[in-house]
């Protein structure tokens, strides 16, 4: 019977698909609007339409047509008051839409300070959220507060396009007091911790990190590929800051080839090819904003070829100047042995090494027992 | 999320209306576009410069010599400038008779640093410093209630970000009361992203000196690397900003060794624009030493220490000391138990300045801040 929804379900979707292509906005906003007859459809009634929506259509309008579906879902429930919280999502998104359709506008004619749209449009939905996380009054089914999370993800969206993480701090908070956390539908959670996983990326708080984009990844709907791609681009470089580096196959099956090279380099230790590949595909890398983050791999890459050094001289005191010979095949630029102590006391003060640096004998004597402690147990 | 926004269709509202608000909007915009264009030739308006008279509100920089010690001093109308006034409601800050076109503001820029900034007989310079960052700040009111953009504002904010940058350097250490690092962190910081946002149209001379000072000044901000990963490839891989990058890499990777050594090559406004984090790129320094070195037998020389943190053997010591490391004769102890971060209050970031002194030579000021290095 599922089955038989979504066949009649897909015509409509190819529909508004059809319409948004053409840029037949007219058509568009009618299959959109609440006038319009389609909503009396007893087959378009879904209560969790957010996966068909997604696999039919693009951003943003996979969400706009959800959001409408769901009202249409409410309204015909006669349920009101659960359809009110679809409007709202509904009008906010397109709020946010609209901002982002301004911004680029104002950006064409050179006038307006980047990021002065879509700051207003999160003012405004700041003050919806403000009214949804104070409803007491309503009981839980009915509470505005099952709003909250939608508001949030679409805040959050704002804050990272203008570069303002540090604005989703009361958000996470109010999240993760709230008792509702685990009921949100897993599309909006989902969404969630993707954007609270990249922002303890920013953070620097990588062990965090790797738990909410790992949750994002495993949650993600299957047939969604676009997503579980982006949500891994973000992923990978935590899990290789922590020692886990992904498989050919599984860089293959998400068209993510870029990373090969990067991750081959770190746990070979080899810092050249590591520049090379970082240069390589600088582009891309600046462009989803983990070319900073990838550059932080190079402290683990030197970790790895100091431990191959360790391991071919086979002793506990070793010269500071075969570290140096080791840096210099590996073509970096003007080091010297000072550099050479500097980068070892990063690597004994961050838990890599265990041992100190002797200055008088020009040596790192390391300790005996485990002196490379394995890259998940540190940090 | 990433997408690739260009190639989205966007629909069109054609609702009942839509097409009159469009036409509505085009005229808003049009009114929009018209800002005010001013007329005043002088640095300063003649009906401000009565009215300061009037109330012997003249500034002494500004006064007719000779007339210091009347009741009411004269103005000298050659070195009158414009003062900052806050927006009021009532004040109306458009009258094109007390705005001051672009070309004057350059002239008047140009006076505040060859006659007020860079002249040696000015002191205090704690004085000069608060005149002279005044008027600037009414110069950048200006420019924004006439909406000035392009070369002509580009030209205006190079000079006030090289006086701010310099002044950083040069009061720093000095008692609240006379300068504020606060206060001049905040209008650098604005009239530098302005500067930065100039710079994303047209090609522009000086773009690179800028790029580079920006990232020396935010070193390790994340916002300024990815703004400078985005520049456009030549800017990206001009000498000043490559340098730039290098020693934010340096930083990022919690290198200060590299840090410091590669802070040699700067020139002195790079000096400048970086010397607010030497202190804390020395301390952390002696940070991951007295992790690194930390055994019993520990005897680091006190001169190479030096060398690598690029002061002198005495400061160096003191350094040191501030920071728990045990001094022992001609070398130091590291230990990772001992190290302090609190920093006592007698050494400040002033006493080490020498890095960046030593780079000011015979350079004067009035060259440093137009750019002619």
């Amino acid at each position: 019977e599922t089955h038989l929804k979504i066949h009649y379900i897909l015509p409509r979707e190819e529909q508004v698909l059809e319409a948004i292509d053409t840029r037949d906005g007219v058509f568009c906003a009618e299959l959109l609007s609440f006038k319009h007859p389609h909503v009396a459809n007893p087959r378009l009634q879904l209560s969790s339409p957010e996966d068909k929506c997604q696999q039919v259509l693009e951003p943003p309008y996979d969400e706009m047509v959800a959001a409408h579906l769901r009202c249409t879902y409410a309204v015909a429930n006669h349920d009101f008051v659960e359809a009110a919280l679809p409007v709202m999502f509904a009008v906010t998104l397109d709020l946010r839409v609209f901002a982002n359709n301004a911004e680029q506008q104002l950006q064409k004619k050179g006038k307006g300070k980047v990021g002065d749209m879509l700051e207003k449009a999160a003012e405004q939905l700041m003050s919806c959220f403000r009214v949804c996380a104070s409803d007491n009054r309503a009981g839980i089914d009915d509470s505005k507060k099952w709003g909250m999370l939608f508001l949030i993800n679409q805040l959050f969206k704002i804050y990272f396009k203008i570069n303002k993480l540090h604005l989703c701090k009361p958000l996470i908070r109010a999240i993760d007091s709230s008792n509702l956390k685990d009921d949100y539908s897993m599309a909006q959670r989902v969404t969630y911790k993707y954007y609270v996983g990249r922002k303890a990326m920013f953070d620097s708080n990588f062990k965090l990190a790797e738990e909410y984009l790992s949750f994002s990844f495993q949650h993600s709907h299957r047939s969604c590929q676009r997503n579980k791609r982006l949500i891994l681009i973000y992923l990978l470089p935590v899990k290789m800051l922590l020692g886990h580096m992904p498989t050919t196959q599984l860089l293959k099956k998400y068209d993510l080839m870029q990373f090969t090279d990067v991750t081959k380099a770190v746990s070979e230790g080899n810092l050249l090819l590591l520049n090379e590949a970082l240069a390589k595909h600088e582009t891309f890398f600046i462009r989803c904003g983990i070319f900073l983050i990838l550059e932080k791999l190079k402290i683990i890459t030197y970790r790895n070829l100091f431990k191959k050094v360790y391991l071919l001289l086979k002793t506990h005191q070793l010269p500071l100047d075969a570290f140096l010979v080791a840096l210099k095949m590996m073509q970096v630029e003007e080091v010297d042995i000072d550099e050479v102590q500097c980068i070892l006391a990063n690597l004994i003060y961050m838990g890599h090494i265990k041992g100190y640096i002797s200055h008088q004998h020009q040596k790192l004597v390391v300790s005996k027992q485990n002196p490379f402690p394995p890259l998940s147990s540190v940090s | 999320m990433n997408r690739s926004a260009a190639s989205r269709p966007r629909p069109h509202s054609r609702k009942a209306g839509g097409r009159r608000r469009e036409e509505h909007c085009k005229t808003e915009e049009k009114a929009d576009d018209v800002a005010p264009r001013g007329t005043c030739t002088t640095m300063c308006p003649i009906s401000e410069v009565r009215q300061r008279e009037a109330q012997n509100r003249l500034h002494h920089f500004e006064v007719l010599a000779g007339t210091e010690r009347n009741r009411l001093p004269r103005a000298d109308v050659c070195r009158a400038v414009k003062e900052y006034s806050r927006p009021a409601a009532g004040k109306d800050t458009t009258r094109a008779s007390e705005l001051r076109p672009p070309d004057v503001l350059l002239k008047t820029v140009c006076y505040l640093v060859d006659d007020v900034a860079a002249c040696p007989s000015r002191q205090p310079w704690t004085e000069v410093y608060s005149f002279v960052f005044d008027r600037l700040r009414s110069v950048r009111q200006d420019m924004v209630i006439q909406r000035v953009s392009g070369p002509e504002c580009a030209s205006v904010l190079e000079r006030t970000v090289r006086f701010l940058l310099y002044a950083s350097y040069r009061l720093c250490g000095q008692p609240l009361r006379l300068y504020d690092p606060h206060i001049n962190d905040t209008h650098l910081q604005e009239s530098l992203s302005w500067l930065l946002e100039c710079y994303s149209e047209g090609q522009h001379q000086h773009q690179d000196e800028f790029q580079a000072l920006s990232l020396l000044y935010n070193l390790g901000s994340p916002r300024a690397l990815q703004h400078a990963l985005e520049l456009p490839h030549k800017v990206r891989h001009s000498s000043p900003v490559q340098l730039a990058l290098a020693l934010n890499r340096a930083y990022m990777e919690r290198n200060p060794v590299r840090l410091l050594r590669l802070a040699q090559r700067l020139d002195f406004l790079q000096a400048c624009a970086l010397h607010r984090h030497l202190l804390s790129c020395r301390r952390d320094l002696l940070l991951l030493y007295s992790h690194g070195h930390s055994s019993r037998n520990c005897r680091f020389p006190i001169q190479k220490l030096a060398d690598i943190l690029s002061l002198e053997c005495s400061l160096a010591a003191q350094l040191c000391q501030t920071h728990g490391i045990h001094v022992n004769g001609d070398y130091v102890v590291f230990s990772k138990g001992s190290f302090t971060e609190s920093p006592s209050e007698e050494l400040q970031c002033a006493h080490m300045h020498k890095l960046v002194d030593d780079k000011q030579q015979d350079l004067s000021l009035s060259n440093i801040i137009h750019g002619i290095a």
